[in-house]
């Protein structure tokens, strides 16, 4: 390689790269390492399978200051800046008139009053005259050049985690999600971190460090086992992501045009036409291009003129190495250039789903992008022009996929998942038989069921169950005309009826409220219906307009435990607004305390509360080790006079409701819903519960809810578990001074005896960690998953739990376990004391406890808190016999 | 060091010959140059080259290169080893990383051709 020349630029880390034994090349008018001595190869394999670090000091870098920062940059770049909070980035587009790139990059808005522009290196004077240029019209903006004072450290691959955790001194870890920012201190040094990041790994992270201190965190970043990589490394892992390159997928194509920024797949979320952006540049040829491709998407191509080809990851079918400027051909006709390419390296995988491992062994494959006509979908076959072949190929959907920490997962395009066989033949029915009775004489006799959202019903629940009238029909309405008496639609409801008003009755009895509704089959299908009730609600004074949702929500974040049914991605998706400001569903977090992120932080919450005025408040988690502030949030509604609809999702705590955890009703929730059978006696349905009477105006809240019942979510509602709940409400209103009591005290017990094992137990020690049925065990990052296998083999059934800390459930390094069921199969303190031990023994020794288990939980086969005296017999045989 | 039983040419490519048989790599020095080699694109067998005629597209993970047929003949063997493993020209550029076997029509294309100690000081003429 040619000796560097003086003139380029160097980075801090120059010293460092030579001493490694870097080949040095030209890259931006800098000189960089292109490679360290083990190679590209290498360099690559250890950033998908530990870590791999960058010196990016090379990067522009821009600070915008100022009061009128906001609007200079909103005009001068394609990404909606006000939808950045503090400590959050973006990824952006420096746009030209035409819609073309003159750049990509990342935003990054670590403080309140500065943000900081990170830019590519060979365009960052072309950016800078351009942006003084554009800054010129401003009014109150500073920019400020600060390359040179920032050292950039990329830490990039699936230990980067642990790695970063390990050398911060003070100061947390960013929020478990991509573009979160936060500031530390390492070496003494502050150090901004932002989960960013250029290779598609899921656990990756971008440091911004003060010139002066580059050099010493570099050294103790690789004394911590991160794997320089060189600019070769960089760009076939960001190749493998299918991610832009300037010069390749931004910039001039092969025949010298401009690439419309609409043409890379990654600019849907670079490019905002929020009113909030104003006139920017580019606004108008970017709104014919996403026009276009709107279309395109939905395989129409009547505007394709507008973005007449778009870039596309293409994968080699056979051998060869495609690299920028081949010409690609599809049905005999030239339709576009290959754009980057090259071999890269992937680690094998063994296994299947999340149990697949990473191998030890490599292998190569031949991957591209290609800028190609708007119109050729995935799957479709390509020809690839290299040297003298014409090479077969074909368009994919991606590369690689980053959702599915720690590990960025490579995709290839012709894999197949090995197929399991399934029972045929006349033998099939037969094997469901055995199989039935196996799996129950498994779960129910020979495993101890820690699943804090399971319970087994009662024998006679579970009979009534499958009785008459299971599988009929009895929809009903209440009806104004008839002093809101109830009209069924169909004949032989009779007893059906009757067991509903009693159901409803003994609901209203237990939960301490006005109103109850339980008709519902699940509680995710409580939640959904009190949502469509909401905005059936909301817009009850005009039904010709177009029925607008709910404008604000607060919720449990679903990362610190909030019930899915309660998210965005869950049941409330369809009836929440848009931010109009950050373009994301108007849904706001409750804050939780800093020293126990299993707990909401209740001043803060009230301060949110009073911000942002949500229209509905949702408590209740599904990973829930305490009580909700339901009395605190209802005396600051009142005091501020605030008129937010509080909803308690009970669906985990609704068989605890009562002195020995939490009365709602008495407390002020307005509505709780909740599943009727995870620490409720069964059988599995859901049930609203609302304090609204009918003299108060909300009580056209909770007509809303019966409407948004039926018909809104049922028609038929199950009519066979409706009469087992009715005997499960017995059950509860009957047992429940003692049953209650038992489970919070065994789940105390439960949980210092695995503290005591050693075991780390999640929680506030000081109150035995729990105040629910729950115990949550901390098992080491991203172990959850092989751990909840091993105790399962064990006999032992609980599930993988993400932490409030971890980034998803694929990375879960925690256990969640209930001991509500096996409270009501008799289990006392002393037999949770027992368990947690084998429950050691299988964690932190490997040992094969399954004997043990069996024999603890033999000892347990009788379900408890249920009627079982003599004078049922007889009903109960004939029941049976006419089954 | 080079190993002296070889010959090389001004490409970086070195040459052994065997009764009128040349087995054709590249050199260390090549191989360092080029990085990691992802991929080879080797020769069918019985394909003919004129001297100087590119054999092989070698292919690095940052860019291509080509190899020339060292002398005219016809190509009587390739070295399939290499496609499951390229990287054999990086770890053992002289013995297992060899690349395909020509036959020598005419022993005079190999007067060209330097030998280890000459090929030593072309190298340190080239630094």
């Amino acid at each position: 390689m040619a000796a560097t020349e003086d003139s380029l630029l160097r980075t801090p880390l120059y010293d460092r790269h030579i001493a490694l034994g870097a080949k040095v090349v030209e890259f931006g008018g800098w000189a960089m390492p292109v490679q360290y001595p083990t190679g590209i190869v290498a360099e690559h394999l250890a950033t998908r399978k530990t870590t791999g670090l960058f010196d990016i000091s090379h990067m522009g870098r821009f600070a915008v200051r100022g009061a009128g920062a906001v609007e200079f940059l909103q005009h001068v770049l394609t990404n909606n800046c006000q939808a950045l909070d503090v400590g959050l980035a973006q990824y952006t587009i420096i746009p030209n008139e035409t819609g073309g790139a003159i750049d990509d990059a990342y935003l990054y808005r670590f403080v309140a009053d500065e943000f900081l522009l990170v830019v590519n290196a060979a365009n960052r004077l072309k950016d800078w005259a351009h942006l003084q240029e554009q800054l010129a019209k401003f009014d109150d903006v500073e920019m400020t050049d600060r390359t040179n004072e920032i050292v950039m450290l990329s830490l990039q691959g699936p230990t980067s985690r642990a790695i970063l955790e390990e050398v911060i001194e003070a100061g947390p870890m960013p929020e478990p999600a991509r573009n979160s920012l936060c500031e530390v201190t390492i070496n003494a040094a502050t150090v901004k971190v932002g989960r960013t990041g250029y290779t598609g790994e899921p656990l990756c992270f971008e440091l911004f460090i003060p010139r002066d201190a580059g050099e010493g965190l570099w050294d103790l970043l690789i004394a911590k086992g991160a794997t320089p990589v060189g600019l070769g490394g960089r760009d076939t892992l960001r190749l493998e992501a299918a991610m832009p390159l300037y010069g390749h997928e931004f910039g001039l194509d092969g025949e010298g045009n401009e690439i419309p920024i609409c043409a890379v797949p990654l600019a849907k979320f670079a490019v905002s036409f929020s009113p909030l952006k104003g006139d920017f540049i580019g606004k108008a040829a970017l709104g014919w291009q996403y026009e276009a491709l709107k279309k395109i998407m939905r395989r129409d191509t009547s505007l394709i003129a507008d973005l007449p080809r778009k870039i596309a990851p293409v994968a080699l079918a056979g051998r060869g190495v495609a690299r920028a400027g081949a010409k690609v051909t599809h049905d005999g006709k030239h339709v576009g250039y290959i754009t980057s390419g090259t071999m890269v390296p992937l680690w094998g995988s063994q296994g299947v789903g999340l149990s697949s491992r990473q191998t030890d062994e490599h292998q190569l494959r031949s991957i591209c992008l290609a800028y190609i006509d708007s119109d050729i979908y995935e799957n479709q076959p390509l020809t690839v022009d290299i040297r003298d072949k014409t090479v077969p190929a074909v368009t994919v959907k991606y590369h690689m996929r980053s959702e599915a920490p720690p590990f960025a997962r490579p995709i290839i395009h012709d894999f197949q998942l090995p197929a399991a066989p399934l029972p045929t033949g006349p033998a099939k029915v037969k094997h469901l038989l055995d199989k039935a009775l196996a799996n129950t004489v498994w779960r129910q006799r020979e495993c101890i069921n820690l699943i804090p959202s399971e319970m087994t019903i009662s024998p006679m629940a579970r009979l009534l169950s499958v009785m008459d009238p299971a599988g009929r029909y009895a929809e009903h309405k209440k009806s104004k005309a008839f002093y809101d008496a109830d009209i069924f639609y169909y004949q032989g409801t009779g007893f059906i009826d009757e067991v509903e008003r009693t159901l409803e009755a003994e609901m209203l009895d237990y939960l301490g409220c006005a109103e109850a509704e339980t008709r519902l089959i699940s509680g995710q299908m409580a939640n959904a219906t009190v949502f469509s009730a909401m905005v059936d609600y909301i817009n009850r004074t005009d039904r010709k307009i177009e029925q607008r949702r709910m404008r604000q929500v607060m919720n449990n974040h679903i990362g610190k435990g909030g019930h899915l049914s309660s998210q965005p991605m869950g049941a409330l998706r369809d009836f929440v607004s848009r931010d109009p400001r950050t373009e994301r569903p108007a849904v706001v977090n409750f804050p939780v305390l800093p020293e126990n992120q299993y707990k909401i932080d209740v001043p803060a919450a009230l301060k949110l509360i009073d911000e942002y005025r949500p229209e509905l408040i949702i408590l209740g988690k599904s990973m829930v080790l305490h009580t909700e502030p339901v009395a605190e949030i209802r005396q600051f509604l009142t005091a501020a006079n605030i008129d937010s609809v509080v909803m308690y999702d009970m669906a985990h705590v609704l068989g605890l409701i009562g002195p020995h955890f939490q009365m709602p009703f008495e407390e002020g929730a307005d509505l709780v819903t909740g599943s009727t059978h995870k620490t409720f006696f069964g059988t599995q349905r859901g049930v609203i519960g609302g304090r609204f009477t009918e003299d108060q105006e909300r009580y056209e809240l909770w007509e809303a809810v019966r409407r948004r019942t039926f018909p809104g979510a049922v028609s038929n509602h199950h009519l066979g578990t409706m009469v087992g709940l009715l005997m499960s409400v017995y059950e509860m209103n009957h047992f429940k001074e003692e049953y209650q009591p038992k489970v919070i005290a065994n789940a105390k017990a439960f949980a210092k005896a695995l503290a005591d094992t050693g075991l780390n137990v999640a929680g506030d020690s000081e109150i035995s960690y729990t105040q629910t049925h729950q115990v949550i065990i901390h098992v080491g990052y991203a172990h959850g998953p092989e751990i909840a296998e091993r105790l399962e083999a064990n006999n032992i059934i609980c599930n993988y739990q993400a932490c409030p800390d971890e980034e998803s459930f694929t990375a879960s390094g925690a256990l969640r376990m209930g001991v509500s069921e096996m409270t009501r199969f008799g289990m006392g303190q002393d037999d949770f004391k027992t368990l947690a031990g084998l429950i050691h023994d299988v964690i932190a020794d490997n040992a094969d406890v399954t004997d043990k288990v069996k024999s603890l939980r033999s000892n347990f086969t009788e379900l408890q808190f249920c009627f079982s005296e003599n004078e049922y017999e007889g009903v109960l045989q004939k029941l049976h016999k006419l089954l | 060091m080079v190993p002296k039983d070889l010959l090389y040419t001004s490409e970086h490519e070195w040459v052994k010959v065997e009764n009128s048989v040349a087995t054709v790599g590249i050199t260390n020095h090549a191989q360092n140059a080029l990085g990691d080699i992802v991929f080879v694109d080797l020769p069918d067998v019985d394909k003919e080259f004129a001297k100087g005629d590119e054999a092989i597209a070698l292919e690095s993970a940052k860019a291509a290169a080509s190899i020339y047929a060292p002398v005219t003949g016809k190509i009587t063997e390739v070295n399939n080893d290499l496609d499951d493993d390229p990287a054999l020209v990086n770890n053992d550029c002289y013995a297992g990383g060899w690349m395909f076997k020509i036959s020598i029509n005419d022993e005079a294309d190999l007067a060209g051709l330097m030998d280890a100690g000459t090929y030593e000081d072309f190298l340190k003429s080239q630094d």
